[in-house]
């Protein structure tokens, strides 16, 4: 026996481990070389037939021999293994240019998208959100906002009519009265729902959506509206767009103003949008009007206020591009999954 | 309302203005009188002039075609061809000249026209956009003036404004009062109206008696008479004044009473004095069923609550809104009764929209004619009659006004409008500002003031009013940008909108899109979805017999409160489908409608509706109505509702519009709350619909009582649960849910879960039988299952199959 034989059978095993071509096959050289009668375990045997003084150091060469192939068989297994797991996984393979029939989340109608995302912006600043009845009291939807019966202002909002007493809302400012008369100032509050108007064509629904705030505090001025009119403006419609008042004329409030805000589209170069003005006319505003204090049993000018008012749809047409108000009550569902 | 420049120049000098009416019109509208349109003539018709045709020659190389020398003034002569046929060597004629644009975008430039030039374009009145049709060329008068711009000889080199004029500022609905403001706005001097100050010396007394009954809707009433008036045509600068501002001519007396209600802003009548009967006028309030039939002839019935001008014997006027047609002023007319009145402001709105009779004069009185001046204005249209139609005036005119008006002073502070601006407020502005507008300032210390506004300002109040002077005069681009401190405490939101918000999100991500349809709807429409109110009351929908209707609806199709939201998601499936959307599925939170004692109810429904097959690779199909279940199941689990159940009533009464077999009513802790079905395949077939639909509706207001619930963790279980499957077999009648409760009543809190995985019929099994594959999943909260434990909670679950549908374990 001689190393020289040792080397030969550890070449012949590596070989056979590195050529094997499943586990099946590796297994079977494993045993024929590692095995309880394999070319090493017989080596081994041979051991009892040297001297004394040799064995120590052929011993040591045999289990050296013996790790190197066992580290061989197992890399030998490893890499078999990788193998068969690819091909197995390959033979598994799914055409992942499909897609499968899905189940796509709804889509939030624009109209609840524009409203939820000016209340959170306005949550920011301390507004609660308020609702009220759809039918209302002629009441709360004029006389309570300093439009009187057989008031020229009452032109400027042509009314549905329920019955003597009751209209159909024309505006969401009766929430305001509520507000006034449920609640103790100081107050900051949005109101928002749907609305109605005899007015139907192109440009107008006969039932739309408003969204208005209202601040009731010790000392609010013009300025202060301008202000939150102006963050607002830039939280909805983004960074950097301008706010202008024009004076106008609500009876509910005095002064009065109509706002615009830059043309978010062209930023104020003046587009289609914009009529080439650079501005876009977003709603109207004002300090609350003492007459509105006076219905409201609120004691002026200890409690002063603005509030301001934004038509939905509006708003939702400048933010989306939408280009026929029609659409929001079409429920075309092709409209409903672009928002 | 439409303004004419030229006319306002009459009072203030806009002169300056004329080549530059945007700056004008900046001022107005940034003083909150907003200019929504400017026509230019005089720019319309820009390279526009009178030309003399010299001489005319035929076209050399064309028949139809004429080749003009055209003087065109300065000693210039131009060559111009033309197609017409009407003109002659020696008219006058319009003459477009290169770097004209005529309407419809039509510049004119030189051009050759069969070879020869052409420096021009002789006009008709059509191409000038001056008439609907034209026959050839407008031939002008011999003498009017070559070279002269055509706007200016044809009386075109005005420009006027349309006017948005909110209700609050009824003095600025006139050129007068328009001027006023300009006059404050400009810092310019305002000229007074020229009026008669000499009359002939015989009294309107003698040949009139008057009687004013009512000074509430009448509070001023002055009238003057008129003898000998020539009625005819009225010249030409009237008409032109009328026209330019779109008012057609009548005859000089009638254009008289509209000019001065147009320049003045005061509505005058002028009644032809011969026909009223007695020789007398009565301002009376109507009786009721009195008939009036105005100049327009429209016969009116009253309700007892306008005021009419009468003679002895009939109603002959309808107090501030219109004439009758038994007095006004004809070609017949010679003597004349002139009214200049105040009526009440709301007497007259009302008057005018109980009839729907609108007019100009009843649009200025229900916005407010300063009282101050009626007999002022009476005097100026009388100077006016005078001059284009003779006649006597005569003196010792009516003027019955028992209550003059008066303004009340108000007290402001300098400090006051600062505070409310939130800027300084510049005094000596402030003082300034006040003047122009007429109102008397009295400074009682230091930045306080009295302050008295003149009778014509009906808006100015209250100190807020002078506050809204100063910022729109000084200008809203001075007001700051400040952000209030907040001083209250927490906010709340409102919680039914809250849980609307909650609701919609559940709903939204079992693959619902968002709805909004109108609140009203067509009411023979809804009734055929609602045909027995008492099945949608029984279900746990409540809805009143009737509709709540609105008066004055839009259309039919929009007439009635809505009572369900199911027919508007019909109509928005079918929308859909027809535009090719052949799977959706949408759901709406919304309000309907009934009575209740002394006003009405709004409740909140939740309804969805989906069509069509999912389709395509690896689609699931679940028939539709499973997912309307599902979102409801998805809703009330997500509310932490457990008690819920899908009844489904064999042969029960379904809605009109829904499958007998696929229809179930919806059960909340053991109250109906509404119903889910399966769309009838007759309503369907009616429709071409050929996928399947699947709605629901559910009485919100009733599912969102006691919310919100809170959320009870239970502690998890440390043992091992077990899988147990079941195969039975049972009639194809039976409901396996009825199985499955009475499973979950016998083993208790045992059972954790059951689930359906299989259900078959067919061949393998007789028929009206079907299997049923039920996964059990056991497991104890504080011990472990014993073999014995599960035996027993086996036989439990095939004892309760037994019990509850007959089902055997196969």
């Amino acid at each position: 026996m001689s190393n020289a034989h040792l080397d030969q059978i550890k070449s012949q095993a590596l070989k056979a481990f590195e050529t094997a071509q499943n586990s099946q096959d590796l297994y079977q050289q494993k045993v024929q070389f590692l095995g309880k009668t394999g070319a090493l375990t017989e080596a081994m045997k041979l051991m009892a037939t040297l001297p004394k003084e040799e064995k120590p150091a052929f011993g040591k060469l045999v289990n050296e021999v013996k790790g190197e192939l066992e580290q061989a068989y197992e890399k030998a297994e490893n890499a078999l293994k990788n193998k068969e797991i690819n091909s197995k996984m390959l033979s598994e393979r799914l055409d992942l240019t499909l897609t499968p029939a899905s189940k796509e989340a709804g889509k939030e109608h624009p109209i609840y998208r524009v409203t939820n995302e000016i209340f959170s912006i306005m949550a920011r600043l301390g507004y609660s959100l308020r609702t009220g009845p759809l039918i209302e009291k002629d009441y709360y939807n004029f006389e309570a906002l300093n439009i009187p019966p057989n008031h020229p202002a009452r032109d400027m909002q042509d009314t549905f009519f329920i019955d003597g007493t009751h209209v159909l809302r024309t505006h969401t400012s009766p929430i305001q009265i509520h507000s006034l008369e449920n609640e103790k100032p100081p107050l900051r509050v949005i109101g928002t729902g749907p609305v109605f108007r005899v007015d139907s064509d192109i440009s107008h629904l006969p039932n739309f959506h408003q969204i208005e705030g209202m601040c009731v505090d010790e000392k609010v001025s013009m300025s202060d509206l301008k202000g939150t009119i102006s963050f607002f403006v830039k939280e909805f419609f983004g960074p950097g767009l301008k706010t202008r008042f024009r004076p106008s004329f609500f009876p509910f409030t005095e002064p009065s103003a109509e706002v615009d805000c830059s043309c978010p589209i062209c930023k104020g170069k003046g587009c289609s949008l914009c009529k080439q003005t650079g501005w876009i006319e977003i709603g109207g505003c004002g300090l609350i009007n003492p007459r509105v204090f006076e219905f409201a049993k609120i004691e002026y000018p200890k409690w002063q206020g603005f509030a301001f008012g934004f038509g939905v749809e509006r708003m939702a047409i400048i933010k989306y591009g939408v280009d026929d108000i029609r659409l929001f009550p079409a429920n075309d569902v092709r409209f409903l999954k672009q928002f | 309302m439409k303004i004419s420049l030229k006319w306002i120049n009459d009072f203030v000098d806009v002169s300056e203005y004329m080549n530059n009416v945007q700056a004008l019109a900046d001022i107005l509208t940034k003083a909150g009188l907003e200019v929504e349109e400017i026509q230019n003539r005089a720019a319309d018709f820009k390279n526009v002039v009178v030309g003399h045709i010299k001489v005319k020659d035929k076209h050399p190389n064309a028949d139809k075609l004429s080749l003009c020398q055209v003087d065109i003034g300065v000693g210039k002569i131009e060559q111009i061809v033309c197609g017409a046929q009407n003109h002659k060597a020696g008219d006058k004629v319009i003459v477009a000249l290169p770097g004209a644009v005529l309407p419809g975008n039509f510049a004119i430039k030189k051009s050759k026209i069969r070879d020869v030039e052409s420096n021009g374009m002789l006009c008709s009145l059509k191409e000038l956009g001056l008439a609907e049709s034209s026959d050839g060329l407008f031939i002008l008068p011999a003498d009017a003036p070559v070279g002269e711009a055509y706007a200016t000889y044809g009386g075109y080199d005005d420009v006027t404004f349309e006017l948005k004029v909110t209700p609050n500022r009824a003095d600025c609905l006139s050129h007068y009062g328009l001027a006023r403001e300009l006059g404050c706005l400009l810092n310019k001097p305002v000229k007074q109206p020229e009026v008669l100050t000499k009359f002939v010396s015989k009294s309107t007394k003698d040949k009139i008696k008057l009687e004013v009954l009512d000074t509430e809707l009448c509070p001023r009433y002055t009238g003057r008479y008129i003898a000998g008036v020539k009625v005819g045509p009225s010249p030409a600068w009237l008409q032109k004044r009328l026209e330019a501002i779109g008012m057609n001519s009548i005859n000089n007396v009638v254009d008289v009473t509209n000019y001065v209600m147009l320049e003045m802003g005061q509505p005058l009548h002028s009644f032809d004095a011969d026909l009223l009967k007695g020789a007398s006028v009565k301002v009376r309030k109507a009786t009721k069923g009195e008939k009036f039939t105005t100049l327009k002839e429209q016969e009116l019935t009253m309700n007892g609550d306008e005021l009419l001008i009468c003679d002895s014997e009939k109603a002959v006027a309808l107090g501030g809104v219109i004439g009758g047609l038994n007095s006004g002023v004809s070609e017949k007319t010679q003597n004349i009764f002139l009214e200049s009145a105040s009526f009440n402001a709301m007497g007259v709105r009302k008057s005018s929209r109980s009839h729907g009779v609108e007019t100009d004069s009843a649009y200025r009185f229900a916005r407010g004619v300063d009282q101050s001046g009626a007999m002022q204005m009476s005097d100026r249209a009388a100077l006016l009659i005078q001059q284009v139609a003779g006649g006597e005036v005569y003196d010792n005119a009516y003027d019955i006004y028992p209550k003059p008006v008066t303004k009340k002073p108000i007290a402001i502070t300098l400090k006051t409008v600062s505070d409310r601006l939130g800027y300084p407020a510049d005094e000596k502005l402030f003082l300034a500002y006040m003047k122009g507008l007429q109102i008397k300032v009295e400074t009682k210390a230091p930045g306080e003031y009295v302050m008295t506004p003149p009778v014509f300002r009906f808006d100015i109040e209250q100190d807020m009013d002078l506050v809204e002077e100063y910022a729109r005069l000084h200008g809203y681009e001075h007001i700051q940008e400040t952000i209030p401190a907040l001083k209250q405490g927490p906010v709340h939101h409102d919680f039914d909108y809250t849980m609307n918000q909650r609701v919609a999100q559940t709903i939204r991500a079992e693959g619902y899109n968002q709805a909004f349809n109108y609140a009203f709807t067509s009411d023979a429409f809804e009734n055929k979805f609602i045909t027995d109110v008492t099945m949608f009351r029984t279900m746990g929908l409540p809805m009143d017999d009737k509709a709540i209707s609105i008066r004055n609806p839009l259309s039919e199709e929009l007439n009635v409160m809505r009572r369900t939201l199911i027919p508007g998601l019909w109509k928005n499936t079918l929308e859909n489908i027809r535009s090719g959307n052949s799977t959706g599925s949408l759901f709406e939170i919304g309000s309907v409608f009934s009575k209740k004692e002394n006003g009405y109810q709004e409740s909140r429904r939740l309804s969805l509706i989906s069509w069509g097959e999912s389709f395509g690779v690896y689609a699931s199909q679940v028939p539709q109505i499973y997912n309307i279940k599902l979102a409801f199941e998805k809703l009330f689990q997500s509310l932490q509702i457990t008690a819920y159940t899908f009844v489904q009533n064999t042969g029960a009464n379904a809605p009109e519009f829904v499958h007998l077999g696929q229809f179930a009513v919806v059960m909340v802790q053991g109250q109906n709350v509404g119903y889910i079905g399966t769309a009838h395949p007759g309503w369907l077939n009616d429709e071409k619909i050929r996928v399947p639909v699947a709605l629901g509706e559910i009485n919100l207001d009733a599912v969102l009582n006691g919310q919100p619930r809170p959320v009870k963790f239970k502690s998890l279980s440390k043992f091992q649960p077990v899988e147990r499957d079941f195969a039975f077999v049972m009639e194809s009648s039976k409901a396996v849910g009825d199985l499955m409760k009475e499973a979950k009543k016998s083993c208790g809190a045992a059972l954790k879960e059951m689930t359906v995985f299989d259900i078959y019929e067919g061949d393998k099994l007789p028929q009206g039988q079907k299997s049923v594959a039920l996964r059990a999943i056991f497991q104890n909260q504080d011990a472990a299952l014993t073999d014995a434990d599960l035996q027993s909670l086996s036989q439990k679950v095939i004892e309760a199959a037994q019990k509850s549908v007959k089902a055997v374990l196969r």
